[in-house]
């Protein structure tokens, strides 16, 4: 994709949003696309570290979470106004996770998956059994500032505003991140993926790209875990548990991992169903668990790959193009 | 006091050997890790609940592992067989879509409420050990693990099938070339490690309560058994599930705030020593 391609699909994308802010009537329906929009973000952090390290993560509630306890600490303890606590906690949560990632991203495939339940799992139960400020098991309150940028509170909390901030923030996170892994460094860290061994041989450090990926997939989900923090006003360690990173990473699986949207028509998909099974959705774990397992058997490149799969075929025949199609 | 918590610990880790030898063979033969190993588990203690309502414990010991064995037989012949070419992460996947419906399917029949399981009266006495007084059923417990443990080392170094579940975990194809049905072995070898979920299940029923929660917390643990251990390391998951149950009882005591953490930080630390585990040369 060009990048004046990019540049048309994101315009697009933000009118989109500013369409569907204008136009949904119902404050539930916008309370639900928030939450749907958050979850994109959150799932785009998981995937950008699928398709681009290779490495599942099944801790990255811890993230999410941590953004939410972050800026209730701060705000807490006011350390610092909340415009700039911000975007210091969230880095705080790429640094540490270059750091995390600078150990764990050496141990190979599965063990790693393994390796980030065991650390997301320890600070959900740190946070659990903490006392004090951050509340253990009840979680804490946030309180955020009755203006931020200049905005009210209730201005901002508005279901349409919140809804555009979030949708905003999805397009410029997705945009920021096409944009940083089409230079040499994407393509460096897709070297590593693919061979680490050959990356060596022809001379790549490959510790440190990873781990840089890995950070900045935390602070994507960090992003989400601010706007559910503003959303909510809330966090506690249910945010943080490993059933989070689970349900996000089948999101991001029943999307399509190959591209960037996957994730995000994943998560929209994901919690657009949950809300519209309602009633059942005392199962929904069960068929969420079968949507999974059908997605993975039939269609293992995911929704968005199926649509690609559907749109080759109407163009081209049952036969498919007769080129070498690799252009992702 | 030290003793006590020693016996705790090696409750614990006897539970964890039964866990965490299923994974560690089914890994070790078809690569897969299987999330829904806990599910299995959870399985096993309910339908160990219902048997020992209606007849007795002893005949629920027997009949949940039994149960669980032909779930595990089917699960390698419909599930794994048929998926041994995709990606390990695609079969992960499909494994934690079997835990999240596995784990419904026991709200829908047994609903939310808690549950647990009396303690068979032929255990239901204390034993004095070095002048502490511990339940009979927890040296129960300790013997399935030691039983377990003995047993399939036994099976794997002495039997001829062992000998083929070693050479097709080693290398599936050579093995298969030399006329060893690989997909027998498969079926009989995750069976087996689904039996002993199961089985884990009911030893675990008349002393961990019964939740639909309950199979995170032991899963996660013998998760990092088998990670410590080295996956698909036998002797290592052993090794492994031993020190862990006495690092949480003991740390129970001395470090209470940070117990639960000492398995992570246990974890993190072996595998930042050695990247493949305490026995392992496989990843």
């Amino acid at each position: 994709m060009s990048f004046t391609r990019i540049a048309m699909l994101s315009l697009a994308a933000i009118a989109l949003g500013l369409g569907i802010a204008q136009f949904t009537p119902s404050s539930n329906v916008l309370g639900v696309l928030t939450q749907a929009v958050i979850y994109a973000i959150f799932a785009s952090g998981v995937g950008v570290l699928l398709r681009q390290n290779g490495l599942v993560s099944f801790g990255h509630a811890l993230y999410f979470g941590a953004a939410g306890y972050g800026m209730g600490v701060v705000l807490a303890l006011d350390w610092m106004p909340a415009e700039l606590a911000i975007p210091v906690v969230l880095l705080a949560i790429g640094l540490f996770a270059f750091i995390i990632g600078l150990v764990i991203v050496r141990v190979p495939g599965i063990a790693f998956g393994m390796l980030t339940l065991a650390i997301g799992q320890m600070i959900y139960l740190l946070a659990s059994r903490a006392r004090g400020l951050t509340g253990g098991a009840d979680g804490m309150g946030i309180n955020w500032p009755s203006t931020l940028f200049g905005y009210s509170q209730a201005a901002l909390l508005k279901p349409a505003t919140l809804f555009l901030i979030a949708w905003i923030l999805m397009v410029v996170v997705t945009l920021a991140l096409q944009c940083i892994l089409r230079t040499r460094f994407g393509t460096m860290t897709e070297a590593i993926r693919d061979n680490e061994e050959r990356a060596r041989f022809i001379g790549i450090t490959t510790t440190l790209p990873r781990a840089a990926v890995y950070a900045l997939s935390a602070m994507v989900t960090g992003t989400a875990g601010m706007l559910s923090s503003l959303n909510t006003g809330f966090v506690s360690p249910e945010n943080l548990h490993w059933s989070v990173s689970g349900i996000t990473l089948v999101m991001v699986v029943v999307g399509g991992i190959k591209r960037s949207i996957g994730p995000i028509v994943g998560a929209m998909v994901y919690i657009l169903l949950k809300d519209l099974l309602g009633d059942y959705a005392t199962y929904s774990m069960a068929i969420l668990g079968t949507a999974l397992i059908a997605v993975i058997v039939f269609s293992p490149e995911g929704i968005v790959g199926a649509v690609e799969r559907l749109r080759i075929r109407l163009r081209y025949g049952p036969n498919g193009p007769n080129v070498h199609r690799n252009s992702v | 006091m030290l003793t006590i918590n020693l016996f705790n610990g090696l409750v614990y880790g006897s539970l964890l050997i039964v866990m965490s030898s299923g994974l560690a063979l089914i890994y070790g033969l078809r690569r897969v890790v299987n999330f829904a190993h806990g599910a299995l588990y959870m399985l096993g203690a309910y339908i160990g609940y219902s048997v020992a309502l209606h007849s007795n414990f002893w005949v629920a010991l027997v009949a949940a592992p039994a149960v669980m064995a032909v779930v595990g037989v089917l699960l390698d012949r419909y599930g794994f067989r048929l998926l041994q070419d995709r990606e390990p992460l695609n079969v992960m996947l499909v494994t934690f879509g079997l835990l999240l419906i596995l784990e419904d399917v026991v709200v829908f029949i047994w609903g939310k409420a808690n549950y647990s399981l009396f303690t068979p009266e032929l255990l239901n006495f204390q034993v004095n050990l070095l002048g502490n007084e511990v339940p009979a059923y927890r040296m129960g417990v300790i013997a399935v693990g030691a039983t377990v443990a003995v047993g399939l080392t036994l099976w794997l170094r002495l039997s001829r099938m062992g000998l083929f579940v070693r050479a097709a975990s080693t290398d599936p194809i050579t093995t298969s070339m030399q006329g060893v049905n690989t997909d027998l072995i498969s079926a009989s070898v995750v069976g087996l490690g689904s039996a002993l979920a199961g089985l884990a299940g009911v030893v675990a029923a008349p002393f961990l309560s019964l939740s639909p929660h309950m199979s995170s917390d032991v899963l996660i643990d013998s998760f990092v058994v088998v990670v410590i251990g080295g996956l698909g390391s036998l002797a290592g998951a052993f090794v492994a599930a031993l020190l862990l149950g006495m690092m949480q009882s003991i740390g129970a005591v001395y470090m209470p705030e940070v117990s639960v953490l000492l398995p992570f930080v246990f974890m993190i630390a072996i595998l930042i020593w050695k990247p493949s585990g305490l026995a392992g040369s496989r990843t």
